[in-house]
């Protein structure tokens, strides 16, 4: 029997025209610790701090009760990562880690949140180190992000000096910290393991799972990695409860989304909705229709390592993760790359080949050499010098790589190859030269050739 | 798209020549409290060696042999650890960088909306390529990868610091006209589309927004 289709085009983001916005609600100055307060900020954190709304295991499984998924690209539920850390022991100190790297190209919603919304991620974090009794939260910004940087810093110093951070937060007897690491431009430190070696002040290279971060994290201590947006989440939840945050967008991957949408289209930017909002009314009505009146030729759905989708595949599509494997990609971060008829997909795939040449750390031999030939490889057939049988040779390429290393890049490197070229095949064959040979038939009459049996 | 592989900071059997003397590998009283201040952030001193690497490379621009080996001392570690974190992340310079770095995203989204276009106009701006510095040691022009600006493309990053966004080439003439007269650029703030209703646009009041939506296209064609 055939499951029923997922993707029958209604939205599953309900109302999604009056949706109220609540990561980025529309309040001036939201950045500043007061406009914050005024505006219901930190009442989450008083709550489970103060009035005992959650013990640590309670709001851990509201988190779980809620549906929330990590936003940064795995989707995982974040109440259970949560579970996974050992039973408490006092002598043994457990970290939090929040994720803001965002390098994966196509995605911005989290420069955003520092920049708009700072104090949300704070009370998020501090909650999320409630919940798994961490001693600190390090958080990981990338180092282009150096204003934002900033902009943060100056955000964590005035929850200190609110007392909102540090030794007995609000008189409740709980002590925590948070640190900002600002990281010096490599993708790969977006990798959980490998932001910690990179927190540990090591080159960025990813370890081998087991033992997973719960039981081993930064210097050997249970950690905990979550997203930027994920934690921001946690205040929503405190606050609205866990039904509200479950009842919003699409049933098995709840909760609102920043979507950041660039490429092609009228109004490019960062923008929230529940999750689970077709596609095609995110291009056409929200982002104000294609640029230039162009058509609609393929979409990345969340960040360059997601499968490329052709226009075909995208009707009927929402995006949240069970629609668009159906669809045939995955939601990844939402960082949606939108791309027109005029389109090179040959050029677009050379530089994701590039990117991921140049960020692939080094550590394993399929990755590091794989992505230099992967790169090679569409290099010439963009320059024209391809074969035929270089489409072939790179597909068996992507098996040679895929779940042949220790994290995964080089999955996220073999993806775009291998799904670019299956959805747009007569692309890369029209600029391959004809696999024929000297003295082929090629009017096709049996007369035009000149073929000399080789005896 | 290959750009050169940094010089070897050292040739095994030679001494590297020297950038900077003992008097001026010396940090600071201020200096020297704030790395204490990250010393104490973390386990570890080894969870400091990135912040100390980003001060050292403000205060002498980039990174020779000898700063690294003066962060080593500074924080009790290995040189050669200190010199494998240097050389692993992309924005420590590791060869002497112009007065002005112009990081000039060409990453996927940027590709698609011109960041190409603006690359080539800069490097004939002013005649050099991408990885190269003037002649007078005011520009460097580097291509990088994704600085996660992508609504905004095509963009460029000042010097690891502000980035300008929404790039054209008047915005270039603009931003190399100021660059030479030594006015760093200011904090842009990008607007979300969805504030133009609510908060007219800019939510932000002590920044300058920039509305992403309103560049035209810049690039008929993509590379």
């Amino acid at each position: 029997m055939e499951a029923p289709k997922i993707n029958d085009g209604t939205t599953k983001a309900g109302d999604w025209r009056t949706y109220q916005r609540v990561l980025l609600p529309p309040v001036r100055d939201l950045h500043q610790i007061e406009v914050y307060e005024q505006h219901g900020g930190y009442s989450a954190l008083r709550a489970v701090l103060n009035d005992g709304k959650f013990d640590p295991q309670g709001l851990g499984a509201h988190v779980k009760e809620s549906g929330l998924r990590g936003r940064g690209g795995a989707a995982f539920n974040t109440g259970m990562k949560w579970s996974f850390m050992p039973p408490v022991d006092p002598d043994v100190p457990r970290f939090l880690c929040c994720n803001g790297d965002e390098s994966e190209p196509g995605t911005f919603k989290d420069r955003q949140l520092f920049e708009y919304n700072p104090h949300l991620v704070i009370e998020g974090m501090v909650l999320g180190n409630f919940a798994i009794t961490a001693k600190a939260c390090y958080i990981y910004i990338r180092g282009e992000y150096a204003s934002w940087i900033d902009h943060f810093q100056r955000a964590v110093d005035e929850a200190y000096a609110k007392g909102y951070i540090g030794e007995n937060i609000l008189g409740s007897g709980f002590s925590t910290d948070i640190v900002v690491h600002k990281g010096a431009g490599a993708y790969i430190c977006g990798e959980e393991t490998s932001l910690m070696e990179s927190l540990e002040g090591k080159r960025g290279y990813p370890r081998v799972k087991p033992p997973f971060p719960a039981q081993k994290g930064i210097w050997g201590r249970p950690t905990t990695i979550n997203n930027v947006e994920t934690l921001a989440c946690v205040p929503l939840i405190v606050n609205h409860g866990a039904e509200w945050f479950s009842s919003m967008g699409a049933e098995r991957h709840p909760g609102p989304l920043l979507y950041g949408i660039a490429g092609h289209i009228n109004k490019p930017g960062v923008y929230e909705f529940p999750t689970g909002m077709l596609i095609s009314d995110l291009i056409d009505e929200v982002c104000g229709g294609m640029r230039g009146g162009k058509k609609f030729k393929a979409l990345v759905p969340g960040g360059s390592s997601t499968p490329v989708l052709t226009a075909e595949q995208c009707v009927g599509a929402t995006m949240d993760s069970d629609s668009l494997r159906e669809a045939g990609s995955m939601l990844g971060t939402a960082g949606m790359l939108v791309m027109d008829e005029d389109t090179d997909m040959v050029a677009f795939l050379r530089r994701i080949t590039h990117f991921y040449h140049h960020e692939s750390c080094g550590q394993c031999t399929p990755c590091r050499e794989g992505t230099g030939w992967l790169e090679k490889l569409v290099t010439r057939i963009d320059e024209g010098e391809g074969n035929m049988r270089d489409l072939d040779l790179l597909l068996d390429l992507c098996d040679q790589i895929e779940g042949r290393t220790i994290c995964a890049l080089a999955d996220a490197a073999a993806w775009p190859v291998r799904w670019t070229i299956r959805r747009f095949r007569h692309e890369f064959e029209a600029k391959c030269k004809p696999a024929v040979f000297a003295g082929a038939d090629l009017q096709g009459d049996g007369a035009s050739g000149q073929l000399v049996p080789v005896v | 798209m290959d750009s050169p592989s940094p010089k070897p900071l050292y040739v095994p059997g030679q001494v590297p020549e020297r950038r900077f003397s003992d008097e001026e590998l010396v940090w600071t009283a201020e200096e020297q409290q704030r790395i204490d201040g990250w010393v104490a952030q973390y386990p570890t001193s080894d969870g400091a060696v990135m912040k100390v690497l980003w001060l050292a490379q403000e205060k002498f621009a980039w990174l020779p042999a000898e700063v690294i080996k003066f962060v080593a001392e500074t924080l009790g570690l290995p040189y050669a650890k200190v010199f494998g974190v240097a050389t692993f992340y992309t924005q420590y310079y590791k060869q002497e960088m112009g007065t002005w770095v112009l990081d000039v995203c060409t990453c996927f989204a940027c590709q698609l909306c011109g960041g190409y276009d603006m690359l080539h106009y800069l490097e004939d701006q002013l005649g050099i390529t991408k990885g190269e510095t003037t002649e007078d040691g005011m520009f460097s022009i580097q291509e990088v990868e994704c600085l996660g600006a992508c609504g905004s493309a095509p963009m460029l990053q000042v010097t690891n610091g502000p980035y300008i966004h929404n790039l054209t080439a008047a915005k270039c003439d603009t931003l190399l006209a100021g660059l030479r007269a030594g006015k760093v650029p200011a904090f842009e703030s990008v607007t979300l589309p969805q504030d133009e209703d609510d908060l007219g646009g800019n939510r932000r009041s002590d920044a300058e927004a920039v509305e992403a939506y309103q560049t035209p296209p810049v690039s008929e064609t993509i590379e």
